[in-house]
């Protein structure tokens, strides 16, 4: 996609999001009289922080012009080592999370090998790890074994609050910092837009384009390991099934946040407005005394409201004008 | 040889599976179960034969399984209103159309991506098919059952079906003008609309296609059993896009033949039987799969870049 004036754009996006997200906030309020809480909130906040981080480490994966299907079963994989490490291997949590970390940033790099050396499309690839994780963490279960009865000091994670906020809403905070700073303020990290706008012309202009995307998946990987973490932390349990569909979620809180799935466009804090706007939606919805589906429902229709109000002014414009050329900039198909 | 070496390396692979498992468990050849595989595996053959025209045509829609349920459960409920069969896999099969032409009209009339549009249609129809039904199983007449044939007659039926479909999509791809516009759209839309192609149509018509083969694979599913489940052809995407893949599709479009997906979606189903029969746990299909879909995209990779070098 080209942006016409870029950041005129990227703008309007955001602006008419946050109104989005606020007129949501105003509606729910009205229908649901403990929406507004300060408990809900909390609430609303600790269940979205692993879909959150989720879509907070798509955001670079997308915006070089990738895809990553495999987080959530890395999710799924990761909660499962640690409850293995955790109980089995008797090491104490903080040890057992390193080392969650670490096989997630691995598993990352499984992604990211097979992508940058083998030049194989990350659709494809992901989709594959998709699989395999999900199905490892299924094999090392027997499709049964949960993990249960964490010590109170490792609940305190995912359950307690610190400082006023729930305590996994501070780590949140940390690594959206991070990534938005990686993203928004290092070279670094503004080089991702640059190889998702046309990789050809990143290599030209210096850039080493397949050690950049090597490095998105990693990331990918590791903040994964960090929300399944989260995850075990909030239930007290860790399941194979754990993060099924959370690809999605976070997926769409992407591209609802502004960032175009052919990468080159987008913001960090777009995605954050999405994840916003997406969790307060489901929490919304359940408060107004809907069922639970109406919320997954309109969830894709808002996916699609706002990939088709990406894209309809400018096949309006192609329309209107005069000589009737079909447009030109036809959409590179996904990889 | 060159030219059909993916195919044959698949077709290499089924093989080898084949015998080492006539060696190692000799109890998987015996007619019945493998008669009563072919049948489950029938429709998938069918929406994966589907799946490689739109893939084929540089597209992805990972919303048949989402299609295929909601095709299934609406054709129980018409067959529950005493509808005659012919009739309920007529409707099935425009109702599946008609849902892929959704997906077609977003893809190819608004421009937008295949992946996120039909993530987007998977979700709104799961949900609404669960709001809807509360996931109640619909009950079917008797009537409706194998068409109202015994078991065996009815499980060739459907076999036979799916395979007409394979060879007649396989031979249409490759041999009508209209199998040739899907290669070249795929191959590259601009250069296919300067040759006088209309790369929008073709690529809503694969759409189309696939959304009615979806919903002929789903009619396919309701006469096998009793009953209709509501969370039917969870994972059918993951299954045929795999199929494809392994067959030698290439995901970038325009190269690739129905005959690999036909070995690919072959190998794919017969992890399950072959592990059972192998004793290994059952647990192990998914990763197996997802390893064999590494598999094969990187021995595309590897051979690939030889060729370059």
């Amino acid at each position: 996609m080209s942006a016409p004036s870029g950041k005129a754009f990227v703008l309007r996006h955001e602006t008419v999001l946050l109104f989005v997200v606020v007129a949501e906030w105003c509606c729910f309020n009205a229908l649901g009289p403990r929406f507004g809480t300060l408990d809900n909130s909390f609430d609303i906040l600790r269940h979205t922080v692993e879909i959150g981080l989720l879509a907070l480490a798509m955001t670079p994966v997308i915006l070089t012009g990738g895809i990553d299907l495999s987080v959530g079963s890395l999710l799924g994989l990761c909660a499962i080592l640690f409850g293995k490490l955790w109980r089995d291997a008797g090491l104490p949590p903080e040890v057992a999370a390193g080392c969650t970390l670490i096989f997630g940033a691995l598993a990352g790099g499984l992604n990211a090998a097979l992508i940058t050396a083998l030049r194989l499309p990350p659709l494809i690839v992901t989709l594959g790890t998709y699989s395999l994780f999900r199905g490892l963490a299924e094999a090392i279960t027997r499709g049964a074994d949960t993990f249960t009865n964490f010590p109170p000091s490792f609940l305190f994670l995912g359950q307690e609050r610190w400082l006023g906020l729930p305590t996994q809403a501070w780590l949140f905070l940390v690594v959206a910092a991070g990534i938005w700073v990686l993203v928004h303020r290092m070279t670094y990290g503004r080089t991702y837009r640059a190889i998702g706008f046309a990789p050809e012309g990143a290599r030209f202009a210096g850039v080493p384009v397949q050690g950049r995307i090597a490095g998105v998946y990693v990331l990918a990987g590791l903040v994964a390991a960090l929300a399944a973490i989260i995850y075990t932390a909030r239930l007290g349990q860790a399941k194979a099934d754990a993060g099924t569909g959370y690809e999605l979620f976070a997926i769409t809180a992407v591209v609802l946040g502004g960032t175009s799935i052919f990468g080159g466009i987008g913001s960090v804090h777009g995605t954050l407005l999405g994840v916003a706007a997406i969790a307060i939606l489901n929490n919304g919805l359940v408060h107004a005394r809907q069922p639970r589906e109406v919320a997954g429902m309109l969830t894709g229709a808002l996916l699609l409201l706002a990939l088709s109000s990406s894209v309809l002014p400018k096949l309006f414009a192609a329309w209107r004008r005069p000589p009737p050329a079909p447009v030109r900039s036809t959409p590179s198909p996904p990889t | 040889m060159n030219r059909y070496f993916r195919e044959l390396s698949v077709a290499a692979a089924l093989v080898l599976v084949l015998a080492s498992l006539a060696v190692l468990a000799p109890g998987f050849y015996q007619a019945q179960p493998l008669l009563s595989l072919a049948t489950r595996e029938a429709p998938a053959l069918v929406v994966a034969c589907g799946m490689a025209v739109v893939i084929i045509c540089r597209q992805i829609d990972i919303s048949v399984g989402s299609q295929f349920a909601v095709v299934t459960v609406c054709a129980g409920l018409l067959a529950a209103e005493r509808w005659p069969a012919p009739l309920v896999a007529l409707a099935a099969v425009g109702l599946g159309a008609g849902l892929g032409a959704i997906n077609g009209a977003l893809v190819a009339g608004l421009r937008l991506p295949s992946i996120v549009v039909t993530l987007a249609t998977m979700v709104t129809w799961r949900e609404a098919l669960r709001w809807q039904r509360q996931g109640a199983f619909v009950n079917l007449p008797d009537s409706l059952q194998w068409l109202g044939l015994p078991q065996a007659a009815g499980q060739w039926v459907l076999i036979a079906l799916a395979l007409v479909v394979l060879v007649t999509l396989a031979l249409g791809l490759r041999q009508l003008a209209a199998g040739r516009f899907v290669y070249a759209v795929g191959s590259d839309a601009e250069a296919a609309r300067l040759a006088g192609i209309r790369p929008a149509r073709v690529t809503f018509s694969s759409f189309v296609l696939l959304g009615a083969l979806t919903g002929l694979a789903a009619m396919m599913n309701v006469v096998q059993s009793p009953q209709v489940d509501p969370k039917s052809g969870t994972g059918l995407e993951l299954k045929t896009i795999a199929a494809v893949v392994v067959g030698g599709v290439a995901i970038s479009g325009g190269r690739g033949s129905l005959w690999g997906v036909f070995a690919g979606l072959l190998l794919l189903a017969c992890i399950a039987p072959a592990l059972t029969h192998l004793r290994i746990e059952p647990y192990w299909e998914k990763a197996i799969q997802g390893a064999i879909i590494l598999l094969a995209v990187v021995a595309d990779g590897v051979r690939s870049r030889k060729g370059r070098s």
